[in-house]
């Protein structure tokens, strides 16, 4: 399954709204790793990332979602994944990211 | 009685969903719930991407081996590549996380045994095996 991304500013909030659907995986973590590049590139602020329709990733995607916060936390800035499916919450737990991201 | 399941497939990512839906679909039949079906998916999974990454140039063919028995799901994932010395693996640090390091950790909490086996110049062999619940 292929991997789509969307993201909108959040003008009200002062935030990006991005949203997530498929599988995140070796195959295409590049994807989500260029599109979070160009995102901050545009505008420096904090994202808000929905991932109910994410129904897997991999330690190659949360790679690039630790790698995209480490690069915003030194400017203040925050990663939040929300609603996410009960398989993809168990992987945030087991490695702890659930602390950072939830 | 144990059946064997062999897939010898190149060390391409692209490949890599494929071995999750085959897994899926095993661990389905075999009769393990879903909650299980998703652990073995997702640590099958993370040791073809560790092969992927690091056991192969691309054009190497990689081995995948199923075990299915009455007790239990046993899954084999063997490279030909450099090998490492595991010596060297160290668990990741979760109170500081980095983008790399996350993949064995996360096989070796979500299946009930796991073995790794690599040696420089050998290879790699990650067997991992999930239990049946009565």
């Amino acid at each position: 399954m292929s991997l789509e991304i969307k993201r909108d500013y959040n003008t009200q909030e002062n935030r990006w709204d991005m949203v997530l659907a498929g599988e995140v995986d070796i195959n295409n973590a590049s994807q989500l790793r260029a599109e979070l590049k160009a995102m901050f590139e545009e505008k420096a602020s904090s994202v808000n990332i929905d991932i109910k329709e994410l129904s897997y990733i991999d330690s190659t995607g949360l790679g690039v979602i630790i790698g995209a916060y480490g690069r915003m936390k030194e400017q203040g800035i925050s990663v939040k994944l929300l609603n996410p499916a009960k398989n993809v919450e168990k992987l945030l737990k087991i490695t702890s990211l659930d602390r950072i991201f939830l | 009685m144990t059946d064997i399941l062999k897939l010898q497939l190149p060390g391409k990512p692209q490949y890599v969903s494929t071995v999750r839906m085959v897994i899926a679909s095993l661990a389905n039949s075999a009769g393990f719930d879903v909650e299980a079906i998703e652990d073995m998916k997702v640590a099958v999974s993370e040791a073809c991407t560790n092969v992927v990454c690091h056991g192969t140039n691309g054009d190497d063919l990689y081995e995948i081996s199923c075990e299915i028995s009455d007790e239990q799901f046993c899954v084999s994932v063997q490279d030909q590549g450099e090998g490492v010395d595991m010596d060297q693996y160290q668990a990741p640090n979760l109170d500081c996380p980095k983008e790399g390091g996350l993949g064995l950790f996360i096989i070796q909490t979500l299946m009930d045994e796991v073995e790794i086996t690599s040696e420089p110049g050998r290879g790699t062999k990650i067997r991992m095996v999930k239990y049946r619940q009565e």
